[in-house]
């Protein structure tokens, strides 16, 4: 027998309605395997998803779920994971949703460091709404709000996520599911806010128009602007024009965790200890 | 409603769920040992569904599997597998060839003609 993902799925749902080849999917059965891995219960795990092919993540997965307003998934999640510091909370969200309109909320969850998990599905363009450029669309790309090509810089998710300050950060593509499985299982464990962005396919929003016209052109697009970040490292920074590094690019298990803060000051409220001064950081500023 | 088969529908080392495959060549692609191939099917909405011809061939190494976005195709459990007294075939130059015919024909079985 197969793996049985029917247990964690709602199955009056299936089939997904993504496009045939769409690496949501491929994505959707890696999360499922990485929770049944870690062996926890489907109560204490909750899936926030916002706006974007990406926000059907919760509709499908029988776990506690919330489809919330395009890109508050992160404000949502840390309401819910304030008031219920001991469960596993999962954001996902795709680059549209992460990076343009909930960017705000993205760097100021990183900036907190709560112990929640964001998977940001990068598929390089909007594709629910039919390819207009993203924060995260590659230069010079056909888009229909930038025919005669795209101009806009892109954003980096994982520099973002590092800069504003999240403790654990990595990048994965969907070309390697088992590899995917493992880095979202290290994702979901380490303490603190966990940046995960997984690069995906959209052959038919981002490729048809880009000379990518089937599922495998497009995913060998991503396969040759992906390296390995030990192999990246020793590269040098020319050849690493165009390129995005791969695995785990940042874990820091020393970093202060916003809920522990938060049970402090309920400690203060209840009298339990005096207020909170500079000198129970290590790090002030 | 989809419907799952994770069942082993009587000890083949990879069966399929045709009420859930898309037809996106994703799972020929992966495959190393040309088990599997498209075949034209009037019915279906990309006018091709997954067949298995090579079920010999199959080596178990479970890529199509994980990168099947649709729960569609699923490969037999190594271990149930051989208590059934069936085994895994090895990687031949044959298949590895059979592979790189299949792909050169836009992943259509060997047997179909042309690209869809």
């Amino acid at each position: 027998m197969a793996f049985n993902y029917d247990k964690y799925l709602r199955l009056e749902k299936m089939p997904t309605l993504w496009c045939w080849g769409c690496g949501d999917g491929v994505i959707l059965k890696a999360f499922i395997r990485a929770i049944d891995k870690m062996g926890i219960s489907q109560d204490d795990v909750c899936v926030v998803s916002g706006i974007g092919c990406s926000g059907r993540f919760s509709s499908y997965v029988d776990f506690n779920t919330v489809h919330t307003t395009h890109g508050r998934t992160t404000a949502y999640a840390t309401g819910i994971k304030l008031m219920n510091p001991d469960k596993l909370v999962v954001c996902v969200a795709g680059d549209g949703d992460a990076l343009a309109i909930g960017g705000n909320h993205t760097i100021h969850a990183c900036r907190r460091n709560i112990d929640m998990t964001m998977i940001v599905i990068n598929n390089f363009i909007y594709g629910l709404t039919n390819s207009q450029t993203s924060p995260t669309t590659p230069k010079g790309m056909w888009t229909v709000s930038q025919k005669a090509g795209n101009i806009d810089p892109t954003f980096d998710t994982c520099d973002l996520a590092i800069a504003s300050g999240a403790s654990f950060v990595a990048r994965e593509s969907m070309l390697d599911p088992k590899k995917l499985e493992k880095v979202m299982i290290k994702a979901m464990e380490h303490r603190g806010f966990s940046m995960m962005e997984v690069l995906s396919n959209c052959h038919i929003n981002l490729g048809r128009k880009n000379k990518m016209v089937s599922a495998m052109e497009n995913l060998e697009w991503i396969d040759n602007i992906t390296v390995a970040k030990k192999k990246y490292d020793a590269m040098t920074p020319e050849e690493q024009l165009n390129l995005l590094p791969t695995g785990i690019l940042k874990q820091d298990t020393e970093a202060d965790e916003y809920c522990d803060m938060y049970a402090e000051i309920q400690k203060v409220h209840q009298g339990q200890r005096g207020k909170i001064t500079q000198d129970d950081f290590e790090k002030k500023i | 409603m989809g419907t799952f088969e994770t069942q082993n529908p009587g000890n083949q080392p990879v069966w399929v769920n045709t009420n859930n495959c898309k037809a996106c060549d994703i799972c020929v692609s992966v495959c190393p040992a040309g088990v599997l191939g498209m075949k034209y099917e009037s019915t279906s909405t990309l006018g091709a569904m997954i067949s298995i011809d090579h079920p010999e061939s199959c080596i178990g190494c479970n890529e199509c599997e994980l990168t099947c976005p649709d729960f569609a195709i699923y490969v037999a459990d190594k271990k149930e597998f051989k208590e059934a007294g069936y085994s895994f075939a090895k990687l031949t130059d044959d298949a590895k060839k059979r592979q790189e015919a299949i792909i050169a024909n836009g992943y259509m079985s060997l047997d179909q003609e042309g690209v869809k």
